[in-house]
């Protein structure tokens, strides 16, 4: 493995009784495109929150490009890009002045800001869309609008929670062919996902969590160990319950 | 049909109780409430009896009625999941007895009971003789109807703006001429009571024109019956039944309509410019516009400054309305308005709520940070300042008393730097989540964080108070100075001093942000956008 570029150690997190994230360690090394899978409620939206900077861990360490984002957080949130699971836009601003908001807060120049933003929306798809307000925007439109955000200061490590949730199947490709380019130039992404499919086909590094606890992690390859990813994760989570005797009734023509 | 929507509503009000403790409670004093209304409606109408006016009267409150019911759904879209179409849309149901049904379910519960009993008081102070009596059970009766049907026309043909954005807003900016009715009605009534100009008799003739509306119907067909005139009061409820009768075959074509028309949003415009101004200002400037357009753009912004603004007319309404002239109240208006300008946005990033979020990820340094408080108060500023200064002018020249704009005008630039220092360092020490309740179109504190808001305008108003107080007083003091010297002096120091006090708020507020990123992010989240 090369150099690491995101490095989590003994990350924990509770609510009350319930422990979200028990545990989490894990290594990504840099310029991989690295999938985080798992259940409803498994722990990967609070543990990429606290990767982030953005909720503090009970315990734990997150290192990211060499910068620890607890002990200096300034520093490391300048190097990541951050896509929430759900879009957190201003919904009073256009599609346009989002972008450019997001650059301005990230501290680059208005021209070169505006610039980024219209080549990131043509991209994305939202160009046409560019001058109406986000609270008028579908959800596969927030996505798009929450990723040019993310990456409008060309972050070199970028966290996405469920990217391509909503999204249309031509621009869950565009997204697919950003998200490589980026991580071939060198740029690390970690993003979770409820798609075995996608992560199979994109990721080289995957891991998966369950209870609040990795219960696999290692390359696309490792972790399936000859299987599909979805039959792996299926055997690793394990089927919730058995329904198939409960609901004898359901398929028949009868009502 | 009739009974299973019945039975929904029903249900969906049991839920109400089981569920958690805010909803009880409120259940429990919607329901008081509506006790008190109905014997209140009952007590006041029956009150006419013998009156001079008491058809007019009986007009007029028929009227609210209906009036309310008509209101009413706008912000209550949500509460009575029975009103919605979309709902049952999915299921194969008939129009005519899904009509039925809805009618039903909307004439169940305590409101709908409440506005019946209380209406019945027209049995005491409106109907005489058995057939007023009876005339009037049948008015009433059909008052209710008309009322309800003409809510559900309402809700249904709405329903599609009101799931959107827009209607949402519109829900909002109600708020505002209501809220400026309550209060200002709260100053000119007990003023026009108190000199005696509020009797039955001034009420004779509003009726005018109301006695041709629906209610008017409804009551003037009461009277006819008590006078004899049975002819003329059959006529009259005929025609109030022909009217509820086309009111609800028109619903029930928008209910079919509404049932299988897309729900999407109402389409949405073009802004104009796209581009984000001030952008040669740097975090600051970027932090400024933002702040700028959601003031213009988010409808709750608006509120709160059509709020500020009338309060502070309301300070000194009894002045401007009563025989007694108290100039001085002009100033006391300027520091209202300052003080519930410092309220308002005491919780911006519970405000802000998610969003804050990605403000949160590159607010990285105390230097970003007092560039971010200091953006915010450029923008409220630029609002606030004119406002408040424009509203000081206007109210002394009502009080007939131009002299105290210059005190006034000291005392809000002064107020408004406390007020927003103030909001600075509230927004990080005493932030607390913003949640949407059912039935309101503004935002209020989430359930348990009551306290907060209490807190919040509590610290403005002692933090404003004490700011101020150097200002009033340099104002006494130099009462006499030549008005020349005077101004410009007073003006001039009481908005360095107020700028001076805003940025000891940026300082604080900056400095204890640092730390508390990570938990006013979870405020903000936690809060609805």
């Amino acid at each position: 493995m090369g150099e690491i570029a995101i490095e989590v150690r003994g990350l924990r997190k509770s609510f009350g009784a319930k422990e979200a994230v028990a545990g989490v360690d894990l290594e990504i090394a840099a310029g991989s495109l690295a999938g985080l899978v798992g259940p409803n409620g498994a722990g990967k939206t609070t543990s990429l929150s606290m990767m982030t900077g953005l909720l503090r861990p009970d315990a734990g360490q997150v290192v990211i490009n060499g910068l620890d984002v607890w002990a200096d957080p300034v520093a490391a949130k300048a190097v990541i890009g951050v896509v929430p699971a759900e879009a957190r836009l201003f919904e009073r601003l256009s599609g346009a002045e989002m972008l450019e908001y997001a650059g301005r807060l990230r501290g680059l120049p208005a021209a070169e800001v505006r610039s980024r933003a219209g080549q990131l929306l043509d991209v994305l798809d939202l160009a046409a869309d560019a001058k109406r307000l986000v609270a008028d925007y579908s959800t596969g439109m927030r996505k798009k609008a929450a990723l040019g955000c993310a990456l409008i200061h060309n972050p070199p490590v970028l966290f996405l929670d469920e990217p391509l949730e909503g999204v249309d199947p031509i621009s869950a490709d565009v997204i697919r062919r950003l998200l490589t380019r980026l991580t071939g130039s060198g740029s690390t992404v970690l993003f979770s996902s409820h798609v075995m499919e996608l992560v199979e086909q994109v990721c080289d590094h995957v891991s998966i969590i369950d209870q609040g606890k990795l219960v696999a992690t290692g390359t696309t390859a490792q972790v399936r160990g000859g299987k599909t990813l979805q039959r792996a994760f299926i055997d690793l989570v394990g089927p919730r319950a058995s329904d198939e005797e409960v609901l004898s009734w359901l398929g028949s023509s009868s009502s | 049909m009739a009974r299973v929507l019945v039975q929904l509503k029903l249900r969906l009000v049991l839920n109400a109780l089981r569920s958690s403790t805010a909803a009880r409670t409120s259940f429990i004093l919607s329901t008081f409430f509506a006790v008190v209304v109905a014997a209140g409606v009952f007590f006041v109408l029956s009150l006419f009896r013998g009156s001079s006016a008491s058809v007019d009267l009986t007009t007029v409150i028929f009227t609210a009625f209906a009036l309310g019911w008509l209101v009413l759904p706008i912000f209550a879209f949500g509460l009575d999941g029975t009103l919605d179409p979309a709902t049952l849309a999915l299921y194969p149901l008939r129009t005519r007895p899904l009509a039925v049904g809805l009618l039903a379910a909307s004439a169940t519960g305590a409101w709908p009971a409440a506005n019946l009993i209380g209406l019945l008081g027209v049995l005491v102070g409106l109907a005489s003789g058995p057939l007023g009596l009876l005339v009037a059970v049948i008015a009433v009766v059909l008052q209710v109807l008309f009322c309800i049907t003409l809510a559900r026309l309402v809700t249904t043909s709405m329903a599609r703006l009101l799931r959107s954005r827009r209607g949402k807003d519109l829900g909002v900016f109600l708020f505002i001429p209501i809220f400026a009715l309550i209060e200002l009605l709260g100053q000119v009534i007990p003023n026009a009571a108190a000199h005696g100009g509020i009797t039955a008799a001034a009420f004779a003739g509003v009726d005018a024109w109301m006695r041709w509306l629906p209610p008017g119907l409804a009551a003037h067909a009461i009277q006819d019956a008590s006078h004899g005139r049975p002819g003329a009061a059959l006529a009259r409820l005929a025609l109030l039944a022909a009217v509820i009768i086309v009111l609800g075959w028109l619903w029930v074509r928008s209910l079919s309509r509404a049932l299988v028309t897309a729900d999407t949003s109402t389409g949405s415009s073009q802004l104009r410019g796209a581009a984000l101004p001030l952008a040669r200002y740097g975090l600051r400037g970027a932090v400024a516009a933002r702040f700028w357009i959601y003031q213009r753009r988010e409808p709750t912004s608006l509120v709160y400054w059509a709020m500020t603004a009338v309060i502070m007319v309301v300070v000194s309404a009894s002045t401007i309305l009563g025989p007694h002239q108290h100039p001085a109240v002009v100033i006391g208006s300027a520091a209202t308005g300052a003080i519930f300008v410092g309220y308002f946005h005491a919780n911006s990033v519970g405000l802000t709520g998610p969003p804050f979020v990605i403000e949160a990820l590159a607010l990285t340094s105390r230097r970003s940070l007092r560039a971010y408080f200091s953006g915010q108060n450029i923008a409220l500023g630029v609002i606030a300042v004119p406002l408040l200064t424009a509203i000081s002018l206007g109210l002394a020249f009502a009080v007939r008393n131009p002299a105290q704009a210059v005190p006034a005008i000291a005392v809000a630039l002064a107020g408004l730097g406390a007020a927003l220092g103030l909001a600075n360092i509230l927004t990080v020490t005493l932030a607390y989540p913003m949640a949407r309740r059912t039935g309101s179109p503004m935002r209020q504190a989430a359930p348990g964080y009551g306290s907060y808001t209490f807190g919040g305008i509590l610290a403005s108003l002692a933090g404003v108070g004490v700011a101020v107080t150097p200002v009033i007083l340099a104002a006494a003091f130099t009462s006499t100075a030549p008005a020349a010297v005077r101004a410009p002096v007073l003006i001039i120091c009481s908005a360095a001093y107020g700028l001076a006090l805003a940025w000891a708020g940026v300082q604080i507020a900056a400095r204890e942000a640092g730390a508390r990123l990570p938990e006013l992010c979870q405020i903000a989240v936690q809060s609805t956008a």
